[in-house]
């Protein structure tokens, strides 16, 4: 069987669709995994209850200690059998966030190390606690420290985002076996997906690059 | 060729856009000592760093007892001659600023390994060499240790035995002793005073005038990536001909050295 | 919903074979990966650009592209050249191939990061650039190297599972199959879920032992 260029262009319209599911599933769980990381991470720092943390850390081993795929199929097979119905999206998504997050975490601590303890003091002693000093000092210098690994986050969730097509979600890579199914020629169609998954990715990286730079000039 | 044992014909360095040596040519009798001195930035480092083609000039040649080293410029070298070079390079020690000492080997596996490697030496005899050259230069007791645990002056004490073992033919120095404390400068020239004594050939650059007073058969003046006047160190510190050298010589405040050999203090 | 104990022990044996299977498959895939990741490093790092640019191209395609679609192109690609793998060997490339990229990123930035004084002296006596390499530079770039490596082969680990796709009957494959049977997915993932972090503990404890081993110096006794 030859391959035929033929076939990558005829499926490109659904794949290019395809595609925009999966920037949109990426970007909602993006947005909610980085917002369920910031309140655990105040949680972390800001409080002091020990079951709390102590669950957050085994939340956190069990993320980093187990493939994303089978905690995928924990959520959406288990989800009915204990009589919670939630849809393949609502799963896909959830098992995501969940997994991003645990990740994002790491990252805020990382980016959170490198604000100068000093801030904490300066804010205090200008009135700021609890919410206003997190909310206006020390979270928004947390995120600027931590942009280039949590760009580079948002391109693992790019690419978590294809497994989602394993219960299902009618993302990218789903699209593509569902076209090469029908017509057999799964090199030329896995091969337009490849691309597109590539251009994405590195259309990410890319900007990274620049966002970091208008940061560098931004920071002074 | 005797007393042409290491030649270097026009070179000329360049990185980017800066002329780091331009045109030099230096020739080294074999047996000679040859101090090079000069400003920072002069090109000394580059010259000397020609020599074993370690830093490739953008043109000119290097002879070493008439083979050629390196010829510039030059296209991807084969791998013909690649083994050349290396085999040039093992016949030239070379002694650096910051020691280069292989801090993950203990000190006589710092001198072993290289004559193995290179040299295809047997272990009984790679060691055998490795401590008598760790002997001559006063680090017999210190054979196992980890070049962490070294002083500087012993670590570059090792990278001369290290040298040594390899069995050279001219030795190179980068600055030795500048990257040391002061009291710890003394061991180390102590060593290559001994190396002259046995008419090593060598080609130091160097910031130490009284050892290079003492111990050179002529100094040579760099300024600017050109040479500027050379002779033997008596004529050229006491009756500097141009007056660059007066400058240089002015702003170390060279009154103060002794006038003649036998005063100079190492 | 009450815990089914007894699928634990009439499947557990199934599961376990998955297990080895796992193993069997990431053992083998950083044993490929990890020598190929070397080259690609030293090739990322030559003078030759041809070389310098394929090795980053390779990186870069797999390093921009989810796992998922590496493994399927790759198992359909391979017949087009008339190679027909069973899917185990297929699997075991995907991920040796995957993994290569992600180290070869790790090695080159534990080589930069060993001072260039190091391999200037190896030349200087003479060294090849290879014998360079292996006798001064790469040694001395394991302290720095070791640990994030020991993350990169973990991730392998969780990767591994994708290889399920592709009807590998590795650890996550038989767990599906055990919950299409039994209709318990909640005991059979979270005995998948316990022995995958069972091993990704092991693997992170043997490579720090292994960290401890390589980078600390003996004193034999002051000298």
């Amino acid at each position: 069987m030859k391959f035929d260029i033929s076939y990558t262009i005829d499926a490109l319209p659904r794949l290019l669709e395809g595609a925009l599911v999966t920037l949109q599933v990426t970007l909602v769980g993006f947005v909610l995994s980085l917002s369920l990381a910031t309140a655990l991470t105040v949680m972390r720092e800001a409080t002091n209850v020990r079951w709390a943390h102590r669950a957050l850390a085994v939340y956190i081993s069990f993320i980093r200690g187990t493939p994303l795929l089978v905690q995928i199929f924990l959520i959406y097979y288990v989800s009915p059998v204990i009589g919670l119905d939630i849809g393949p999206y609502t799963a896909g998504i959830l098992a995501i966030t969940l997994n991003s997050a645990a990740f994002v975490v790491e990252i805020l601590r990382g980016g959170l190390a490198s604000v100068p303890s000093g801030q904490f003091e300066a804010a205090s002693a200008l009135g700021l606690k609890g919410p206003a000093l997190w909310g206006k000092v020390i979270l928004p210098q947390t995120f600027i420290a931590s942009v280039p690994p949590l760009v580079n986050e948002f391109t693992q969730v790019l690419k978590a985002s294809a497994l989602l097509s394993t219960i299902t979600i009618v993302e990218l890579m789903r699209v593509s076996q569902q076209i090469f199914s029908r017509n057999y020629h799964p090199v030329e169609v896995l091969l337009g997906t490849f691309i597109l998954y590539f251009l994405m990715c590195f259309a990410v990286s890319r900007s990274a690059a620049l966002i970091e730079a208008k940061l560098e000039l931004r920071r002074g | 060729m005797a007393d042409k044992y290491l030649e270097l014909i026009g070179i000329t360095t360049r990185f980017g856009d800066v002329e780091a040596l331009k045109g030099v040519s230096l020739s080294v009798a074999r047996g000679e000592v040859v101090c090079i001195i000069g400003p920072s930035g002069c090109g000394k480092s580059t010259l000397l760093r020609a020599a074993n083609w370690l830093t490739s000039p953008n043109e000119g040649t290097v002879r070493l007892d008439c083979s050629v080293v390196g010829h510039a410029p030059q296209g991807r070298a084969t791998a013909a001659q690649i083994r050349a070079l290396n085999g040039h390079r093992a016949r030239i020690g070379m002694v650096f600023q910051q020691f280069n000492v292989w801090p993950h080997l203990t000190a006589l596996e710092n001198v072993v390994r290289a004559q193995m490697v290179v040299l295809r030496r047997d272990r009984s005899e790679a060691e055998a060499k490795a401590r008598q050259t760790l002997a001559d230069v006063g680090l017999s007791d210190k054979m196992d240790a980890w070049p962490e645990r070294l002083s500087g002056g012993q670590k570059q004490r090792l990278a001369i035995a290290r040298t040594l073992a390899m069995d050279p033919v001219l030795m190179l120095m980068d600055e030795p002793t500048s990257a040391l404390d002061p009291e710890l400068v003394a061991e180390v020239l102590a060593v290559l005073r001994r190396l002259a004594e046995i008419q090593m050939t060598m080609l130091i650059v160097t910031h130490e005038l009284g050892f290079a007073m003492r111990v050179a058969d002529r100094i040579v003046f760099m300024e600017a990536g050109g040479i500027v006047e050379q002779g033997p160190p008596q004529e050229l510190l006491s009756n500097p001909r141009t007056d660059r050298l007066k400058a240089f010589l002015d702003k170390l405040s060279l009154t103060k050295l002794p006038k003649d050999r036998e005063h100079a203090e190492i | 919903m009450t815990l089914d104990l007894t699928i634990f022990v009439d499947y557990g044996p199934r599961i376990l074979l998955g297990f080895w299977m796992t193993i069997k498959i990431v053992v083998l895939a950083i044993a490929l990966g990890l020598p190929f990741g070397v080259v690609l490093a030293l090739a990322r790092r030559s003078r030759l650009r041809v070389l310098s640019w394929s090795a980053l191209a390779f990186i870069e395609i797999f390093r921009n592209t989810p796992f998922i679609i590496q493994v399927f192109l790759i198992y359909y690609v391979l017949p087009f050249y008339g190679l027909r793998l069973p899917a185990e060997q297929v699997g075991v490339l995907a991920l040796a191939a995957f993994g290569s990229a992600y180290f070869a990123e790790v090695i080159r930035g534990g080589i930069d990061a060993v001072p260039s004084g190091q391999l200037e002296s190896a030349r200087a006596i003479g060294m090849s650039d290879l014998q360079a390499m292996r006798h001064i530079v790469l040694p001395q770039s394991l302290a720095i190297i070791l640990p994030p490596l020991t993350n990169q082969m973990l991730s392998l680990i969780k990767e591994s599972a994708i290889l399920s796709t592709i009807t590998v009957q590795e650890m996550t494959m038989t767990a599906l199959r055990v919950q299409g049977e039994t209709f318990r997915p909640f005991e059979a993932f979270i005995m998948i879920a316990l022995l995958y972090w069972l091993l990704n503990e092991v693997v992170a404890i043997a490579m720090r032992a292994l960290e401890r081993r390589w980078t600390t110096k003996p004193v034999k006794g002051e000298a």
